[in-house]
């Protein structure tokens, strides 16, 4: 979820309007996922995070890799697992993120039989191409997220995923 | 989505879309089986939080419905019976009740919604990716259980 600014004047009327500014100040608080192996956890490398997935072990098969990092907001630092669909194209690595681009539930790769080497979104039976392509008519209308990703000491580092432009 | 109030507002926007409904019950034994009785909502909410994630757009996970492990089954039936009647006036078309308490599988036929009953595993001993791991593989079984009832009442 998207963190947004409070500036100096809204947060001044937050705690001006007392409790009921102060739930709304609440809305804004950042969700806390839950967490995870500590191994697993990144080590610093920019905004890149480790992943325990081997470059030379992708192939031009889609495979789930799991990372974890930390994420801090006033409250706690939590835990974060995040997940990407990775591959190889080439020499290209794909990362891809698994939210739905309809309402975000987590597809899977080749999970439908009907058709097979897409990604499927059980939810409403949304569909993408292997480079993460929205199928026109099913329910997404953007294409899946793409990570950056980096290669350290022969693992792959994950960074943001970014939405990609539309084709 | 979740029970706050950004995704509910979400939920809120695409009603239409959004036909399921998550119930975890937790059963609260105060005094002897406390432990079992925390280790069990500990598993579920891990549980249904992971399960959510999978199907953020389709279910909207509820806070979970407690009651007294020594409260008559009767009374706490009832009361199932009374959320239940409300999700069911709010459009949503499935109800699917999460709990590790064995009592529920007899009282399930006096229920519209399917209740899973999922043996509680202790957690204690377990790392974060052990944790991780079962927790992939519970909520691949109920994927299957989910998508065969969304197939059934379509
Ligand atoms: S959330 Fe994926 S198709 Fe609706």
């Amino acid at each position: 979820m998207s963190k947004e600014r409070v500036s100096r004047r809204q947060f001044l009327s937050y705690t001006l309007t007392g409790v009921g500014g102060f739930m709304a100040a609440g809305m804004l608080m950042p969700m806390v996922r839950f967490a995870v192996d500590p191994v697993l956890k990144a080590e610093a490398g920019g905004d890149f995070i480790a992943t325990p997935k081997k470059v030379s072990e992708l192939t031009d098969e889609p495979v789930r890799v799991d990372f974890t990092f930390k994420q801090k907001d006033a409250w706690y630092e939590s835990d974060v697992t995040e997940s990407a669909w990775v591959y190889k194209d080439g020499d290209k690595i794909i990362a891809l993120s698994p939210v739905c681009k309809h309402l975000g539930c987590t597809v899977n790769w080749n999970s439908d039989k009907e058709h097979p080497e897409q990604f499927f979104c059980p939810c409403h039976y949304g569909r993408y191409t292997k480079d993460g392509t929205n199928i026109p008519g099913t329910p997404p209308l953007h294409p899946l997220d793409v990570y950056p990703y980096k290669e350290k000491d022969g693992f792959l580092y994950l960074g943001k995923a970014k939405p990609r432009k539309e084709a | 989505m979740k029970w706050i109030s950004q995704e509910v507002e979400t939920y809120l926007n695409a009603k239409e879309y959004v036909d399921t409904a998550v119930v975890p019950l937790y059963s609260v034994a105060i005094g002897g089986e406390m432990k079992e009785s925390a280790e069990a909502a500990e598993f579920i909410g891990l549980l249904t939080t992971h399960l959510e994630r999978q199907f953020t757009g389709r279910i909207l996970l509820f806070p979970p419905f407690t009651y007294l492990k020594n409260d008559s089954g009767e009374k706490v039936l009832g009361e199932l019976k009374n959320w239940e009647v409300n999700i069911l006036e709010a459009e949503f078309k499935h109800v699917f009740y999460i709990t590790s308490d064995i009592e529920w599988r007899t009282r399930e036929n006096e229920l519209d919604g399917a209740v899973i009953w999922v043996p509680s595993i202790p957690l204690e001993q377990m790392n974060d990716s052990q944790k991780l791991k079962m927790m992939d593989s519970q909520v691949k079984q109920l994927l299957a259980l989910f998508t065969q009832k969304w197939h059934q009442k379509a």
